[in-house]
């Protein structure tokens, strides 16, 4: 509709100065958005004027000689605006919305969970807004801090580009909840990162004879940095005797996985957590 | 034409309807409705009319009559013959009926006969079959069936302390920050992946890893693609696969293109889709001598128990078996339905058939165990 | 007047209706038959032509389907009094005209071969008809007791116009039996032989034995005539049907139907499908049988009684079978009982009235206990059946749940609801794989198993569990994201294929779930939608043809007819007593 609207605007200011006498109309280059702004006019009599700019549309009947008045809520949306002003002859001009000083910023974090230990696994980017909620293309600069419970893990300054400033940086080494704050001068976003460990490091199993088979268990689980598995991750228990395979895939709770195999004779068992594997146990036959 | 008439249409109703007795008439019983009794029943006069009969009632579950076609001989009272029939404990057998039947004789003397029925079940999670050998003798003028004493499992009363584990999934409000409370779906992988001809049509199959510390639902959808570039077909994992995974948890899947030859494809485009769900990590199931042998038919199979080793009954369990050549890819995907619910702490044996063009080559196997419980899902 | 002589004379036939209305009007305005297996059906085709009278195609089922192929006039009409009288109670008062026309039908049918006071009682014992509280009550089967009224009210017309060459019966005869076509189609179809054949018969025999004008070349010129004009009719008035019917032939597995069934191998079928249908009925098959033969005019009626009889028996006798071929496996035999009884019932006039003359009151007592146990076995039996449908279900709860936050922007199913699908389906904005009515499936998931509503899959057996398999395969393809479970055999199968519950309705008795990674639905593009001057002809021509039947009922009056000495319920002792002024 907005788009419609200027188009038969310029066509119109096209068309009018056929039939009059040209008139001067002073238009500001540009506009901060919010801002109250004044036209001045030329020449005398009543006139019609006429704006046209990104979600608004206005006409109204102004005096020529005196200065036309427009309210900062009509400037609210930054972009390009069209006035027009017609009596005999019409007149037209354009200027510039710019967005106001950032009042607000949106900040977008990536990923929500993520491994510890991953190199340029997290991400994050931050749109500043003005208050009327236009995006800032003016350069301004954004700081960003990533802390691991109180152990700062990065910190980087970042000047926006067409609006957008970013980073990109690893993971941490410990297991828990990483922030990750953005601060532009008085405002700040504060977003959560939950580092999770890593794929189980060093796997072992013990077991021992049960009346029904076999108990085994691993000690507490742990990635290659130290972090303790998350309960609820699946491990593998394989063993193997003469009789054939049996398997359970338990899950880990309260740090360590546990099954029972119904197995009587010598029995091997393995032990594994997705692609990895563990140490291998040997169980001599039922007495 | 007074009384020719009546009596001819009377007779020709009479005929018609005798002809109807061995032309196309089915016995066919409703599901979970007790259908009535046949107005004609044939005589038990020879073991497999006998078997027929009882079986017939079976299907209408007309008991007492089913019960009276059974020889006194028999180590069976009521109670476990109907349950042994109708299931237990929310088991699949508890929701299937007995659709049909075939008969093969494999033993028969004038006072004694062995006869291989193989059972069409309907059941909720599609066609079941399953093959029972039948020993019936002759008492008097008819023929009865010898049931063996029916098992019941019994599970002795015990407190069977459990920590609970499950994750509960909130959703965030609509009047939410943009971006202040995403969160990511689970991130999987497809860690192995094969396609081959097989009778029915193109098969893709593989395992996939839930690689996250959430639990993922989990779907693998395969398109294949010909060498122009266009989609020939594309399919899901549909039940193939056991779709919630928890963390590192491994499941084969296996997608049918039925009717497809991979002699038009020329590449297959694989699309694995997660999304966070709430899910349980309990109960764990353990596949206890796991072993390929072949059955009595001569087809390979590979059987063993699953072990319950929580404290709740696993009301129907799938089982989905990935097996691996020598150089340890998959090269088939096979699953079955137990029929028999797994009480706490107790085991019930299962069988999956594996294709006779696979069997050759098969070096390992995978099991997993996928479960419903009611009331759980 | 006496007692004896009140039964001497023939009922008059406003207080037959009135009967009718007393019977079966409270038990319509209670709205008895919305629990029936097809009432929701009609209703669902009713509110789509109150919504798009002109636009057939319906997108509520099957991923779209086209309502042409269901002859639509009780639809429409009853489309047409929802406006004033809302959907459900416009169903009942379209079966209650129904009802109302059938007493006068079966009166008017019977005066072929019987005398008016016999045909009277006739129309009065078709309202106690089982078989018509049968497919009333529990059937619902709107469209085939509409047509079978207004057939039988077509067909005196053709027997006059045979017979007498009346140019008035022509027209009015073939404007009844357009309405009746376009009421139900397959009705007409059978009527042809079963009901029209018998009486096409007996117009020759009265043609060659004088006992009307025509000669029997005659009759026959006559009877081309009127099938021609008919036939010519019919092709016209629903053509939107036969091309679609041609274009896309039912080529689906059959679907099992226990009325296809051999009664004899299972008592509660037969119970369900002969003993209740024809209730004290079966007392009067000898007389039936005996008298039927020992008229010559009522031979005929006698013949057409017994073949519709032995269809109506289904699988029990493999001469359906054998005559209908492949058409065995599509159609219910459920019709074709009810249709028996509507032609044994001039023959059971002539057996009231002999009662009555002999018996007097004790007969009356009898005949009234008679043809009130016979409809009251059919209403106890809409309870005590084992195939009754699902007791009414609270489907609230799943169309609000579809008709808010984008949810119909999906397709979904339900499982367990019986013919209550339909009813979530009128009154939810979201469309489904699935639907009541198995003629319009063009899904290969539904069509290549012998099975009908996914909803009833288990009812169905392998056959029905492997079609609700296939469409949940397919899930994603046609945007299945929602399912409704009303029991909980399903329920494994929807977790093992990776559905969650999501939601519980009404304590428990039904539970919603949902796929997580089906994508909304798109359109399925079909070959079957009917170009818009299908739409146009279907929206005109069948309403226009029952209109035109109404108004030449009301401009061209019949004539008060004179007894005619064709009419010969005779007991040869003393034929003439039966012919009253």
């Amino acid at each position: 509709m907005h788009r419609v609207l200027l188009i038969c605007a310029v066509l119109c200011s096209a068309a009018c100065p056929l039939a009059a006498v040209a008139q001067d109309l002073r238009v500001p280059a540009s506009v901060t958005a919010g801002d109250d702004v004044t036209i001045p006019t030329t020449g005398s009599g009543k006139a019609t004027f006429y704006l046209v700019g990104p979600g608004v549309s206005r006409k109204s009947e102004v005096s020529l000689g005196e200065e036309i008045r427009l309210q900062g809520q009509e400037l609210w949306n930054a972009g390009d605006y069209l006035v027009l002003v017609c009596s005999d002859i019409c007149n037209s001009g354009t200027f510039y919305v710019t967005a106001a000083k950032p009042a607000s910023f949106a900040f977008l974090v990536h990923p929500s969970r993520v491994p510890v230990g991953q190199s340029d696994a997290v991400s994050g980017v931050a749109f500043p807004f003005d208050q009327f909620r236009n995006l800032v293309l003016t350069p301004v600069t954004v700081s960003f801090q990533l802390t691991a419970g109180n152990k700062p893990l990065f910190s980087k300054q970042v000047r926006t580009e067409n609006g957008a400033a970013w980073f990109r940086t690893a993971s941490g080494k410990s297991a828990g909840l990483l922030q990750v704050v953005a601060s532009l001068d008085d405002l700040s976003a504060k977003r959560a990162v939950q580092q999770v460990a890593s794929d189980p490091c060093n796997l072992r199993i013990t077991g021992q004879r049960i009346p029904i088979g076999v108990l085994v268990q691993t000690e507490p689980v742990h990635d290659c940095a130290g972090n303790v598995v998350p309960d609820g991750t699946i491990v593998t228990f394989s063993a193997t005797e003469a009789n054939g395979k049996s398997t359970v895939d338990a899950p880990i709770k309260q740090g360590i996985a546990r099954a029972q195999i119904e197995a009587t004779g010598a029995t091997v068992v393995s032990v594994a957590s997705g692609v990895v594997m563990g140490n291998e146990l040997r169980i001599g036959a039922k007495p | 034409m007074k009384f020719i008439l009546p009596i001819s249409l009377v007779v020709a109703t009479a005929a018609l309807m005798v002809l109807g007795l061995f032309i196309g008439g089915q016995a066919r019983g409703t599901v979970g409705i007790a259908a009535g009794s046949a107005v004609y029943t044939p005589k038990a006069d020879n073991a497999e009319q006998a078997l027929k009969n009882l079986l017939a009632d079976v299907q209408r579950r007309n008991w007492d009559r089913a019960l009276a076609a059974v020889s006194k001989s028999s180590a069976t009272d009521k109670e476990s013959f109907i349950q042994e029939w109708t299931g237990s404990n929310g088991s699949l057998r508890s929701f299937s009926a007995l659709e049909g039947f075939e008969s093969r004789p494999l033993h028969i003397t004038p006072d004694e006969a062995q006869i291989r029925v193989r059972l069409h079940w309907a059941t909720p999670v599609g066609p079941l079959e399953d093959v029972r050998d039948f020993r019936l003798i002759r008492e008097g003028d008819v023929w009865k069936t010898v049931l063996p004493k029916i098992q019941v499992p019994n599970v002795p009363a015990q407190v069977i302390p459990v920590t609970y584990l499950r994750w509960d999934l909130v959703s965030g409000g609509a009047a939410d920050e943009w971006g202040s409370r995403n969160v990511d779906a689970p991130h999987v992988r497809i860690i192995s992946m094969n396609a081959v001809d097989s009778a029915e049509g193109a098969v893709v199959m593989g395992e996939i890893v839930n690689e996250d510390t959430v639990p993922a639902f989990v779907n693998v959808n395969a398109t294949l693609v010909d060498s122009a570039g266009s989609a020939i077909d594309d399919e899901t994992s549909f039940d193939k696969i056991n779709h919630v995974l928890l963390p590192k948890q491994v499941s084969p899947y296996r997608i049918d293109f039925p009717n497809i030859s991979l002699k038009n494809v020329k590449s297959v485009r694989m699309d694995e889709k997660a999304t966070l769900v709430p899910a349980s990590a309990d109960p764990v199931i353990g596949v206890m001598n796991q072993k390929i042998e072949s059955d009595v038919q001569g087809k390979s199979v590979l059987h063993g128990d699953l072990f319950n080793q929580s404290g709740q009954t696993v009301n129907i369990s799938h089982v989905i078996v990935s097996f691996y050549d020598n150089n340890a890819k998959v090269i088939w995907v096979a699953d079955g339905y137990e029929d028999h619910a797994l009480l706490p702490q107790s085991s019930e044996p299962f069988a999956v058939e594996i294709p006779k063009s696979v069997a050759p080559k098969v070096q390992n196997f995978h099991v997993v165990v996928d479960q419903y419980s009611l009331g759980r899902s | 007047m006496s007692t004896v002589r009140s039964y001497s004379n023939p009922i008059p036939i406003l207080a037959i209706v009135l009967v009718a209305l007393a019977v079966h009007g409270p038990l319509l305005l209670m709205q008895l038959p919305s629990g029936s297996f097809d009432a929701n059906f009609h209703m669902f085709f009713a509110s789509h032509y109150a919504h798009h009278w002109f636009n057939p195609w319906n997108e509520k089922w099957f991923g779209g389907f086209s309502q042409t192929t269901y002859p639509p006039l009780t639809h429409q009409w009853i489309a047409l009094l929802s406006n004033v009288a809302g959907l459900k109670m416009a169903y009942m008062l379209v079966q209650l005209i129904a009802v109302l026309l059938l007493p006068v039908g079966v009166f008017r049918f019977a005066r072929i071969w019987v005398d008016d006071r016999a045909a009277s009682y006739a129309a009065l014992g078709s309202i106690f008809l089982g078989s018509l509280a049968f497919l009333v009550y529990q059937a619902g089967q709107l469209a085939t007791v509409s047509s079978v009224a207004l057939y039988l009210n077509a067909l005196p017309y053709f027997y006059e116009w045979m017979t007498e060459a009346r140019g008035k019966s022509l027209i009015k005869g073939i404007a009844i039996s357009l309405a009746a076509a376009a009421a139900h189609h397959v009705t007409l179809i059978f009527g042809v032989v079963l009901f029209a054949g018998p009486v096409l018969w007996v117009a020759l025999l009265d043609a060659r034995d004088e006992r009307v004008s025509g000669s029997v070349s005659g009759v026959l010129s006559r009877a081309v005539v009127f099938a021609v004009a008919v036939g010519a009719g019919v092709g016209l008035v629903l053509l939107p049907y036969w091309l679609a019917i041609i274009q896309h032939p039912i080529h689906q597995i059959p679907i099992p139907h226990d009325s296809r069934a051999n009664f004899l191998l299972n008592s509660t079928t037969a119970v369900n499908y002969f003993v209740i249908p024809y209730g004290a009925l079966i007392l009067a098959l000898p007389f039936i049988l005996f008298r039927g033969a020992a008229s010559s005019r009522l031979r005929p009626l006698l013949i057409g009684f017994w073949l519709t009889l032995i269809f109506g028996l289904g699988g029990t006798t493999p001469l359906p079978r054998w005559l209908l071929g492949r058409a065995f496996e599509i159609l219910t035999f459920e019709r074709f009982t009810f249709w028996a009884t509507l032609l044994a019932m001039p023959i059971l006039g002539t057996l009231a009235i002999e009662l009555l003359d002999r018996f007097q009151s004790k007969a009356a007592v009898a005949l009234s206990l008679a043809a009130v146990s016979t409809v009251g076995a059919a209403l106890w039996w809409l309870n005590a059946n084992p195939f009754r449908p699902t007791a009414t279900t609270n489907v609230q709860p799943v169309i609000a749940f579809l008709n808010r936050d984008g949810h119909d922007a999906y397709r979904y199913i339900t499982l367990g609801f019986g013919s209550e699908l339909s009813k979530v389906s009128i009154y939810t904005s979201a469309g489904s794989v699935d639907g009541d009515y198995n003629s319009a499936r063009l899904l290969p998931e539904m069509t290549h198993y012998g099975s009908a509503q996914l909803t009833n899959a288990k009812f169905y057996g392998s056959a029905g569990m492997a079609s609700l398999r296939a469409m949940l395969e397919h899930a994603n393809r046609y945007g299945l994201k929602y399912i409704f479970v009303h029991d909980t055999y399903y329920e494994p199968l929807l977790t093992f294929v990776g559905y969650r519950k999501i939601e519980t309705f009404g304590s428990g008795e039904i539970t919603a779930w949902s796929k997580d990674d089906v994508p909304p639905a798109h359109k399925i593009e079909s070959d079957a939608i009917p170009p818009p001057w299908q739409g146009l002809l279907w929206g005109i021509l069948p309403i226009g043809v029952s209109f035109l039947a109404i108004f030449l009922e009301l401009l061209l009056p019949e004539r008060r007819r004179v007894p005619a000495a064709a009419g010969v319920p005779v007991r040869a002792e003393n034929p003439e007593r039966h012919f009253v002024a």
